[in-house]
């Protein structure tokens, strides 16, 4: 079973008299374990496929399911319970919150699953150690880089341990080093604790350490690659 | 959520600060008033029955006999005493009114000699309010009258001087002479000229033999209206003990006075809706700008699976942080404030005019602690009002839009 299935995805957006197809019907799977990119130029649909696949936002056609269900067409109380239960989500902006130190924002999503406070600090200090950021569990977002942010929100949304982390763009305000960085921490999460991750990008530089490269063009996926030299182009 | 919400508030500190301030305002503002007004409802309440009693007891009809003799209690004293049995703790005195003419050289007025008993506890609280030069009425003594100054001033007696007086068609003497041992100011002009004291015995030897106008039941310790639950049942004990005769409650005899003092808690509670009304606006206002500020945070907060009614519920808890936070600085402001005037206070320029009314122009603040707890629940309720559009335009946000917006 798939843990995501992705069948003929389309959104249209409408601008006054302007409409713009963002997808024009994205067929994808995603396996429980897998560690994959969606790449693409800007303006591709990589963050439209992501928020789709986050019940964030409703599609104009097509069907999202999430271990079978189909989570497209939820509502607003479901879809927020349903992201609560399932997913992490990464932003690229990092999107912290500034008055809350390091291990609260980490432990934030634990307190929203209505997690007790001595186990939701537990396993959000877990979470920053793992990311390296235990040191630094007192500090307030404004007192920490980037990089630090975006290690912060991958343990905020490691620490809910959901069954995929989704990630948009996490490394495009970062250098590309850190970015790197960052890219390798959530590629040993994936290894170590076995969490699916599915992130957007458009720096190639960061696509080595992928399993898999699912390439969007003009809303359309224009091509798979998996490690190990598969490649299949599409359409 | 609590530390969030609370954080939350201080990040635009000026304005928190300027909202915080306005609730504590109002709520400092509230108590005094509340206080204020108490101290007003007491004094009304304070005058009224100290000068007639919680309940009295008269003769039936006794507001249409024109004769004096028809109004009379015959065999007071056993009345008294049965009326004492029954008003426990509330003290029984006879009141014998005369009318007549008090004649001092080729001067005369025309009054109501009043004759009564003084107890300890009534006549201090008499003289707190209307103070007096020479001596008071001595119980039993036949020969002494406390005349009001104006009344003294009129007929140009001064204390030793001795005043006739006349009451024809009463039962007993029907004329006597007094000394003046005392005289009074008294505050209420309309009593002024018309105050003249004498002890019970005195006006029963004058017109009445072992009768009285009336009896009057008195509770000296009960100072408040809030604290008067026995003139109710006092009134009705007295009906069951003393068939044939007419018992009433202060609240019977002066239905004028009791709908003034129950019209002013809620006109109270008007202006303190209006107060908070006015400081929920500013709460409304900060936390609204609050809200816009944070859009994109809040579409990040439901991206992680807050719902909307979380959102809803954090943004009122803000509000009513913000609002207990301005209660509890208000009522520590104020209570003390309240302490200060239950001291007593008057009001400068105007104690003529209260007097005027025959109300002791010193109040004495006082406020009850379901008027301190009204006061802050407003203040609460303001947070939770105040925030209801605010949270619910923050509920309905789309996470998408809500994380692309900018301000």
């Amino acid at each position: 079973m798939s843990l995501y299935r992705i069948e003929n995805l389309e959104k249209r957006y409408r601008t006054g008299e302007v409409e713009t197809l963002a997808l024009r019907g994205v067929d994808l799977t995603i396996e429980e374990g897998e560690f994959t990119a969606v790449a693409g130029p800007s303006g591709s649909g990589k963050s439209t496929l992501l928020h789709l696949m986050g019940a964030l936002d409703t599609p104009s056609a097509g069907e999202v399911y999430l271990a079978d269900t189909r989570i497209d067409r939820l509502g607003k109380r479901d879809a927020a319970r349903m992201r609560l239960e399932n997913l992490g989500f990464v932003f690229q902006a990092y999107n912290l919150i500034p008055v809350l130190t390091a291990l609260e924002n980490a432990a934030f999503v634990l307190e929203l699953q209505g997690v007790g406070r001595r186990e939701r600090e537990r396993r959000a200090r877990q979470a920053l150690d793992d990311l390296g950021m235990a040191a630094f569990a007192s500090r307030r977002p404004n007192q920490l880089s980037g990089g630090q942010q975006q290690r912060v929100a991958v343990a905020r949304a490691l620490a809910a341990e959901p069954k995929i982390i989704l990630a948009d763009e996490p490394t495009a305000n970062l250098d590309s080093e850190t970015g790197h960085a960052l890219i390798e921490l959530m590629r040993h999460l994936n290894r170590e604790h076995g969490v699916t991750f599915v992130f957007s990008t458009h720096d190639p530089r960061l696509l080595d350490s992928v399993d898999r490269i699912v390439r969007l063009e003009d809303g359309r996926v224009s091509g798979e690659e998996t490690r190990g030299g598969n490649a299949r182009a599409e359409a | 959520m609590l530390a969030l919400a609370w954080r939350n508030l201080w990040r635009q500190r000026r304005r928190s600060l300027t909202s915080l301030g306005a609730v504590a305002f109002v709520v400092c503002l509230s108590l005094l008033y509340y206080s204020i007004g108490g101290a007003a409802v007491n004094s009304m309440y304070r005058n009224l029955t100290h000068s007639t009693g919680q309940v009295q007891v008269h003769v039936e009809g006794y507001r249409d006999l024109r004769d004096f003799s028809a109004a009379l209690i015959r065999d007071a004293a056993r009345a008294e005493s049965t009326a004492q049995s029954a008003a426990g703790e509330g003290l029984v005195i006879g009141v014998l009114d005369v009318p007549g003419l008090l004649i001092h050289g080729d001067r005369s007025r025309a009054l109501a000699l009043s004759g009564r008993q003084w107890p300890d506890a009534l006549r201090a609280s008499y003289l707190r309010q209307n103070p007096l030069e020479g001596t008071f009425v001595r119980p039993g003594d036949t020969g002494s009258v406390v005349l009001g100054r104006s009344l003294a001033t009129a007929l140009d007696v001064h204390i030793g001087d001795e005043v006739v007086m006349y009451a024809p068609g009463t039962e007993g003497f029907g004329a006597g002479s007094f000394t003046v041992t005392g005289l009074v100011d008294v505050l209420d002009p309309n009593l002024a000229s018309r105050t003249a004291l004498v002890s019970l015995a005195a006006a029963q030897e004058l017109a009445a033999p072992d009768a009285v106008s009336r009896l009057e039941v008195h509770f000296p310790d009960v100072n408040r209206v809030q604290e008067d639950v026995v003139s109710a049942d006092t009134a009705e004990r007295l009906r069951r003990a003393l068939p044939g005769l007419s018992v009433e409650s202060w609240r019977e005899l002066s239905p004028m006075l009791v709908r003034v003092l129950d019209s002013i808690r809620p006109v109270m509670a008007l202006v303190t809706v209006i107060f908070f009304i006015l400081a929920g606006l500013l709460v409304v206002n900060s936390i609204y700008l609050g809200m816009i500020e944070r859009i994109r945070e809040f579409g990040v907060l439901m991206s992680l699976g807050a719902s909307g009614r979380r959102v809803m519920g954090l943004i009122t808890l803000e509000s009513m942080l913000l609002c207990s936070a301005g209660a509890v600085l208000g009522a520590a402001a104020g209570l003390p404030l309240v302490g200060l005037l239950a001291r007593g206070f008057t009001i400068p320029g105007l104690e003529q005019y209260y007097a005027s009314f025959g109300m002791d122009p010193v109040f004495y603040a006082s406020i009850h602690p379901s008027e301190v707890a009204f006061a802050i629940l407003f203040a609460l309720g303001t947070g939770v009002l105040a925030a209801l559009w605010p949270a619910s335009l923050a509920s309905r946000l789309e996470p998408v839009e809500a994380m692309r917006f900018t301000a």
